[in-house]
């Protein structure tokens, strides 16, 4: 059989079988309708019925169960996809070689096309954390979704801040409404109003947080593109591989031993690049901006819980540390007073042996 | 261009994969009769004979009439359950050790809630383990000549137990010991991390033991989260071989969905695997900030609750059990404890496995167990 033969007979069984598999997976399902023939297969709509199918399927299960159903799933997904990959690029590279290009050369322009279209997203996204407006209008969508149930509290019931404050409820009534009206529309029209005396901390807290957030946001997409390069590279080696196993006339027995031989080339390629000092400084930046940016989080929050009657996060652990302290003391006195008892009986066990009257309380025994 | 290096023509393919997609449909439908249950953990028999807050102190039920006379105190992990030592009936250390007449308690952490933020190294070692200790003591009569259920003493006018830690458990132990060591007798540290600078491990390098707080800045983790999330934790052993143990694991488990007792032993592991308690804050903070970064345990620069820890005052004979595939406490790891130790009583042994594989391994649960045991009544 011609390579051309075999892997295009190979792409269009494989595409038959999802289907298959797929008729399979609503056959089985008890009591759920399977959607119409056109959407068998791998289209989003067949995707979003299995998921809605697994979940009245396993609706009744321990959640332990329905993760590793779940798991089970993806990993038969995840081996289709290899395969279907696998081929694919072997059918494109195999016709450059028949025309004398090296196939290495082949294999590497077909995974840099790989690489531009898993890369595209985030190098874009990376890019647009240039256009300040926008992420602007982005970050404050973000926290009008956070504060709305708050804000529309706080417009029903703008009573307890003004009094609370001064007693001179109406004057700050209107000062309070005027700035929930502008935080709510625009971030650029809040910045612009007046700076009072109580919203001067929470504006700089806000921007702070965008600060913090765009640097998240920064170091987020850095850390997808390094893990989608990583990817890339460990396909480009299975393949070499597969070529390899190919010139030395042992060809893999099952799409299972396929997959294996996948699983543990692709771990070997990020392990080495997870230990590398550039992922290391990467993935710190990831974990450092994300902790960062929900100290910030925290800070926002925390001012505009103090305009309610809510206790903020940092008032409750400042709670659980009196507790703790507490606690202790009450500890250390337990065993205090555990060892003066102890000290007491042994005390009075010494007097009762010499004959001695003992005064002790009744309750040292 | 040879052929495409798979060995089954395009129809055996397509088999091949209905065929698995057949059995993993019918796996899911097994599994979906699987109740919470059917999964239980924790083979053995156990008392509560001691609660501390979320702390609960178990004994097992003896399996012998007269146990061995110096009781054990398993000291395991806070970044998981310590069920794993016990999981199921053929997969346990702790029923090993019972039918080799071993006495056994386990310390059980609990799950630390927001208020638990604020615990220290100071209030697990020299708090709940030194309780621990003391309450084991106090049951078998050490240092009063009559145990508490007035049968007479079994210590020897030591006033010593044995302690079992298991991996960062083992760490706590040694720092205990250290601290006090005229309550520990014997001593076994099992896949114990001690240089916590190897460069093999990627806990290590993730921690930042060379980035420092580049690699991960602990005191904003902790002043972020409180107490860091055990999901977070499990995320991260997860990454360390995201495919294997993402899918491989999986694809494994396909040739045992039509066999229940094999997928309820499983289901067991999964269940393990998942449920990583949350880590108390200053907790980890310290044990992060010196252990991981500063590596100040073999310096001699840990202080708990004010108190140096010097590894070179611990006398006690010493056990150290190693796994030489570990790939989250290397072997050097684990092995540069005999550089450091005091005592002139050292003995390593390592097992062909995994980290893992220390607890459920088959081999490793006929071999270990009796090597424990062996070494405990040797030095009793």
């Amino acid at each position: 059989m011609h390579w051309t033969e075999q892997t295009e007979t190979m792409v269009k069984a494989l595409a038959e079988t999802q289907k298959q598999m797929w008729k399979n997976w609503f056959d089985s399902m008890p009591g759920v309708p399977s959607p119409t023939s056109p959407y068998w297969g791998v289209t989003n709509h067949g995707h979003e019925a299995a998921a809605e199918a697994f979940k009245t399927w396993t609706a009744g299960s321990d959640h332990l169960i329905t993760d590793v159903a779940g798991r089970l799933l993806t990993t038969q997904d995840h081996m289709l996809r290899i395969l279907e990959l696998s081929l694919r690029a072997w059918k494109a590279i195999a016709p450059t070689t028949e025309s004398g290009v090296d196939w290495q050369t082949a294999l590497h322009t077909y995974t840099d096309n790989l690489r531009q279209q898993l890369l595209q997203f985030p190098q874009e996204m990376q890019k647009a954390c240039q256009d300040t407006d926008e992420l602007l209008r982005v970050y404050s969508e973000q926290w009008k979704g956070l504060m709305q149930p708050w804000t529309e509290s706080l417009h029903q019931t703008p009573w307890h801040f003004g009094q609370a404050a001064t007693g001179h409820g109406s004057a700050l009534m209107e000062l309070t409404n005027l700035y929930w009206d502008g935080y709510e529309s625009t971030f650029g029209r809040l910045l612009q109003s007046p700076s009072l005396g109580h919203t001067r901390e929470l504006n700089q807290d806000i921007l702070k947080g965008f600060d913090a957030w765009l640097d998240y946001r920064r170091a987020g997409f850095e850390y997808q593109v390094v893990l989608g390069e990583t990817w890339v590279h460990a396909f480009e080696e299975f393949m070499r591989q597969l070529v390899a196993l190919t010139e030395k006339g042992e060809p893999i027995p099952s799409v299972r031993k396929l997959l294996f031989l996948w699983v543990e080339l692709v771990d070997q390629v990020f392990t080495a690049v997870f230990r590398s000092e550039e992922y290391i400084r990467i993935q710190g930046n990831l974990v450092n901006t994300a902790t960062a940016y929900r100290l910030r989080e925290r800070e926002i929050v925390d001012a505009f819980l103090k305009t309610t009657h809510l206790a903020s996060r940092s008032e409750l652990d400042e709670a659980y540390r009196r507790i703790y302290e507490l606690r202790k003391d009450v500890k250390d006195l337990k065993k205090t007073m555990q060892a003066i008892k102890g000290e007491f009986s042994t005390q009075a066990q010494k007097e009762a042996d010499r004959g001695l009257p003992t005064d002790l309380p009744k309750d040292t025994a | 261009m040879p052929l495409f290096p798979l060995l089954s023509n395009p129809h055996e393919t397509a088999r091949e994969l209905i065929d698995l997609n057949q059995k993993v449909l019918k796996g899911i439908e097994s599994l979906s009769h699987i109740r919470e249950q059917d999964i239980q953990v924790g083979a053995s028999a156990k008392e509560e004979i001691y609660r501390e807050d979320n702390l609960v102190l178990y004994r097992f039920t003896p399996m012998v009439d007269q146990p061995f006379r110096i009781p054990i105190l398993i000291v395991y992990a806070l970044v998981n359950r310590p069920y794993m030592v016990d999981l199921q009936e053929d997969r346990s250390l702790v029923r090993n050790l019972l039918q080799l007449g071993m006495d056994v308690y386990l310390i059980d952490w609990g799950y630390p809630g927001r208020g638990d933020r604020w615990l220290t190294l100071d209030d697990y070692i020299n708090g709940y383990i030194d309780n621990c200790v003391d309450v084991v003591r106090e049951r078998c009569g050490f240092g009063r000549g009559v145990q508490q259920d007035g049968a007479p003493s079994r210590d020897d006018g030591g006033d010593g137990i044995n302690l079992l830690g298991i991996c960062q458990g083992g760490t706590f132990s040694l720092c205990y010991t250290a601290l006090h060591p005229n309550k520990v007798k014997n001593l076994v540290t099992m896949v114990t991390p001690v240089d916590f600078h190897v460069k093999e491990g990627l806990p290590n390098l993730w921690a930042g033991c060379n980035a420092g707080a580049q690699g991960m800045d602990i005191d904003a983790l902790v002043d972020a989260f409180g107490n860091i999330p055990g999901e977070f934790m499990n995320l991260g052993f997860l990454m360390m071989k995201p495919f294997q143990l993402g899918v491989g694991k999986y694809l494994e488990m396909i040739d045992i969905l039509d066999n229940e007792e094999k997928l309820r032993n499983f289901l067991r592991m999964e269940e393990w695997i998942f449920d990583s308690p949350d880590q108390a804050g200053e907790t980890f903070r310290q044990f992060m900030k010196d252990f991981y970064q500063g590596n100040k345990l073999i310096k001699g620069e840990v202080k708990i609750g004010g108190q140096p820890v010097d590894l070179s005052t611990i006398r006690v004979p010493v056990l150290n059990v190693y796994a030489e595939q570990d790939h989250l406490v290397p072997p050097p790891s684990s092995v540069a404890l005999g550089q450091y130790l005091g005592s002139t009583d050292y003995t390593v042994r390592s097992f062909p496995v995994g980290h893992i594989g220390m607890y459920v391994s088959g081999k490793v649960q006929r071999d270990l167990p009796p090597l424990i045991a062996q070494w405990f009544k040797e030095r009793g």
